[in-house]
């Protein structure tokens, strides 16, 4: 049942943004079913269409690659185990669109993103820091970020 | 904001930081209309310690004694999930002695988190006396984890490819012992708490929430299964021993407050089903797999791993650069979904509501936080 | 030798020449109820902890003392050397004045409190309605005290707290007057001396539990504890008190349920009649049999909701009061 939708998601996913970008994933290693690349552009429509299958939005989260970051939002379903993960490469500075809208989960997601990450979500409706404290001027998840002394930074040998 | 509240009829009141009930430390700026919630806003962060930013600064085992710090009162589970997660990332055999111990200490782990839940909810609507009697069932859970990880609430005892050390007769003793008499306490909790009518006034009907609104606020747990939705990691994603024992998910369909307290009460009785399997079948053998490096490096890649805690859906997302050391490890944490509901719950109810809804929302602040 | 041991009956018949009779039972009865407010309060607050205890698989105070029976002496000890804080956005003759307030009219109703057939500072003929008026008084401290405290928390409790006990005098008044038209009478001895065969909880069983349920929410006490509801309010009205005005606060509290179960075991459950031993013994067993049954109800339940509560007073409680006056008077009036 689960390689059902799974596949048909896949297949639906496939047509209307891109099957080029969809690939299988090894769900026993990696823990999801299906791994979307695609465009920043596309998220919303992901988004909804993820919402009229009956998804649930895990998490969204982010990876400094080093020029970019790479956005991940995890979808879940309750039916049968069924996970997407859909990446998208986003320059540094540059906003993307909220799905606040459509999965009202999101709105805490985003804003963390944004706390630990400094990515903008164009759209969101309360768009300020979740964890750290307003006045913080780092996003301390970026890989050029160093914790100093200053904020308990420790040396740890590694 | 403030300012201009003084010139309507509302007010502002800043429920915590420090206030006897937000569970840690939350604060929830609400806007009142007398004793009416006209607006909720919820304030985080007081315990960030950033343990996503430290993952990058250490070794994959030593970042082993971080989550158990998350969540305080699932300190084993957390712990059991990374292990999971590295496990699953690189492969690695759990010897069968060790995932039952695992289980074994992961569903007590749940216990004691419920129980506590139990009294401090019970202490939230007034009533002083159940807390105690669920601190002297954990106790007893304390004891006993005590014996086989050594410590009491931030367990370490999952490592990767099996457990620290082997558990010796007092630990399988002491759960012998405590089975019967939580399966008496149950009774009692059921005559004195569930069915008091002041109890059932002050929770049915509070703060319902319908199953297409606990799925649009990702809710997991306890939280979506008193909302008629029966997902549960441990059944929906099998880790594990879990697909060879046989349990049930408690689910009710009301989504009130009196709900997610049974669905909580009736997983304690659950839990110990599992033991019990457990340890009927705990076979013998070595309780570490061999040939695990000293330094484990992951293939580089991006891995999930989910994981059901005493509060929902925990999930480890990972990407490993091939290195000893997480490139960026992010923890999906359940009370951060069950928390962002809340601005949505609450207007229109009393101030006292939104203690016990709050309350039953069994959110811990710290694995909020991070 | 002899006229040594005359000494104390010499001073009372001077005393007694100089002031009157009146005025010297009053300043003895002042001087007794002062020293045993006091008492009443540290023993209930000791039975409430050890009560607590043993409700809660625990054994409750033990150190200090027999038994940890001067437990509360030393936090009385401690709460004396506290530093008085008021805090500066306080509107302070208010604040400082609510303690005493609340305090004064509780030391006002022992004057009426009957302990035995002669052991009585003073009978008077409005005893009962002495009591409630001055037990309403209480509530007005409160709201001073809430108010002035320039605090949300106060404020909200004082609000609720004005709101039960208005809700909860009156069914309180009514069950009591069930007691009065039987008795004929206002003054505590004829109500006592009327339940020579009887006591009236068996002839007013509803009017008797109304009384304790009306008496328990004009205690706050749980389950009706809603004005210093701690898990919502932190501390209700009292939140910003601290050292002896907070004191104040409490030994006004467990001395309300002193007054509260004293008036319940004069109006129903015979006062201090009783065989073998003298009234007062009798009396005093009773009230605090009673209080701790309050005692037991507050560790047991827990808290109502706003909203419940005044629901539970105004639909059920008012008009069932009213009904049972009602059938007493029409009862009365036909076996009369």
């Amino acid at each position: 049942m689960s390689a059902d939708f799974c596949q048909r998601l896949g297949r639906r996913l496939g047509q209307r943004l891109g099957a080029a970008a969809l690939g299988q994933a090894d769900y026993r290693r990696q823990g999801y079913h299906l791994r979307l690349e695609l465009a920043p552009d596309h998220l919303r429509e992901l988004a909804a269409m993820m919402a009229e299958e009956g998804c649930y939005l895990e998490y969204i989260t982010a990876v400094d690659r080093g020029g970019h970051l790479e956005l991940a939002y995890v979808f879940g379903r309750h039916q049968e185990a069924c996970r997407l993960l859909a990446l998208a490469a986003v320059p540094k500075g540059q906003g993307v669109l909220s799905i606040a809208g459509v999965f009202p989960a999101a709105d805490w997601q985003e804003r963390e993103v944004f706390d630990m990450l400094g990515q903008r979500f164009i759209g969101h409706p309360n768009l300020k820091r979740i964890l750290l404290p307003e006045d913080a001027d780092f996003h301390p998840l970026l890989r050029d970020f160093q914790a100093g002394p200053e904020l308990g930074g420790d040396e740890m040998e590694i | 904001m403030h300012r201009q509240a003084l010139t309507e009829d509302t007010f502002y009141l800043n429920l915590g930081p420090q206030h006897p009930s937000t569970h840690g430390v939350l604060r929830l700026l609400l806007r009142l209309d007398g004793e009416r919630i006209v607006e909720c806003q919820p304030i985080l962060g007081y315990s960030h310690r950033g343990h996503e930013h430290m993952a990058q600064n250490r070794t994959y085992l030593q970042f082993m004694p971080n989550p158990c710090r998350m969540d305080y009162l699932s300190g084993l589970m957390y712990n059991h999930a990374y292990c999971l997660a590295l496990e699953r990332a690189c492969g690695l055999e759990v010897p069968a002695r060790a995932e039952h111990l695992r289980v074994i200490c992961a569903e007590l782990n749940r216990i004691s988190s419920h129980l506590l839940w139990f009294g401090a909810y019970l202490m939230d609507l007034g009533a002083f006396t159940p807390f105690l009697y669920a601190f002297d069932d954990r106790e007893d859970i304390l004891a006993i984890l005590g014996l086989a990880t050594g410590s009491r609430l931030t367990y370490s005892y999952c490592r990767f490819g099996g457990v620290r050390d082997d558990v010796g007769q007092d630990f399988l003793e002491g759960i012998r012992a405590f089975i019967p008499k939580m399966r008496a306490r149950l009774k009692d909790y059921d005559t004195l708490v569930t069915r008091n009518v002041i109890f059932v006034n002050r929770t049915q009907g509070v703060g319902v929430i319908s199953p297409e609104l606990a799925r649009a606020h990702a809710l997991t747990g306890p939280c979506l299964r008193a909302s008629g939705v029966g997902y549960d990691i441990r059944k929906a994603e099998p880790y594990g021993l879990y697909p060879e024992l046989d349990f049930d998910i408690p689910v009710r369909a009301g989504g009130d407050c009196l709900d997610r307290y049974l669905v909580r009460v009736l997983e304690i009785e659950q839990s110990l089903r599992i033991i019990e399997q457990a340890m009927a079948r705990l076979p013998g053998g070595p309780v570490k797999a061999t040939g695990v490096p000293q330094f484990i490096t992951p293939p580089p890649g991006l891995y999930h791993t989910s994981y059901e805690t005493a509060r929902g859906h925990l999930g480890i997302f990972l990407a490993a650069d091939g290195t000893r050391v997480p490139y960026r490890l992010k923890f999906r944490v359940p009370s951060f979904g069950n928390l962002g509901i809340l601005p949505k719950l609450l207007p229109g109810t009393l101030v006292a509501d939104t203690i016990a809804i709050l309350g039953s929302m069994d959110v811990v602040m710290p694995e909020i936080d991070r | 030798m002899a006229w040594l041991s005359n000494i104390p009956a010499t001073v009372w018949e001077g005393l007694r020449a100089f002031l009157g009779p009146l005025a010297l039972t009053m300043i003895v009865g002042l001087l007794l109820t002062l020293g045993w407010v006091q008492v009443n309060a540290l023993f209930l607050v000791w039975l409430e902890r050890k009560v607590a205890g043993h409700i809660q698989l625990r054994i409750g105070p033990k150190e200090v003392g027999p038994f940890g029976l001067l437990q509360t002496l030393v936090d009385g000890v401690k709460l004396l050397g506290k530093e008085l804080i008021t805090p500066a956005p306080v509107s302070w003759p208010l604040f400082v004045l609510s303690p005493i307030l609340v305090f004064a009219p509780v030391l006002v109703s022992f004057v009426v409190i009957p302990f035995g057939p002669g052991t009585q500072i003073r009978d008077l003929n409005v005893g009962l309605m002495l009591i409630f008026a001055f037990g309403g008084l209480g509530v007005l401290a409160i709201l001073m005290g809430g108010w002035a405290s320039n605090n949300k928390y106060a404020l909200l409790g004082a609000i609720r707290s004005v709101a039960q006990n208005v809700a909860y005098e009156i069914p309180l008044l009514l069950s009591a007057m069930s007691v009065v038209i039987m008795a004929g009478s206002l003054s505590f001895q004829a109500i006592v001396q009327a339940q020579e065969g009887l006591w009236y909880v068996f002839c007013q069983p509803v009017a008797a539990l109304l009384y304790l349920v009306g008496a328990t929410a004009e205690t706050n006490r749980a389950p009706f504890d809603i004005p210093e509801a701690e898990s919502e309010l932190v501390a209700g009205f009292h939140t910003e008190y601290s050292g002896m005005r907070f004191a104040l606060f409490f030994l006004a509290e467990y001395t309300n349920m002193f007054i509260v179960a004293s008036v319940a075991t004069a109006l129903f459950f015979g006062g201090w009649r009783g065989p073998f031993w003298p009234g007062p013994w009798w009396f005093l067993l009773k009230v605090y049999l009673l209080i701790f049954v309050v005692i037991w109800v507050r560790w047991t339940f827990p808290r109502l909701r706003f909203d419940q509560l005044m629901n539970f007073a105004w639909k059920y409680m008012i008009p069932i009061a009213v009904l049972n006056l009602m059938v007493t008077a029409v009862v009365l009036k036909i076996v009369r």
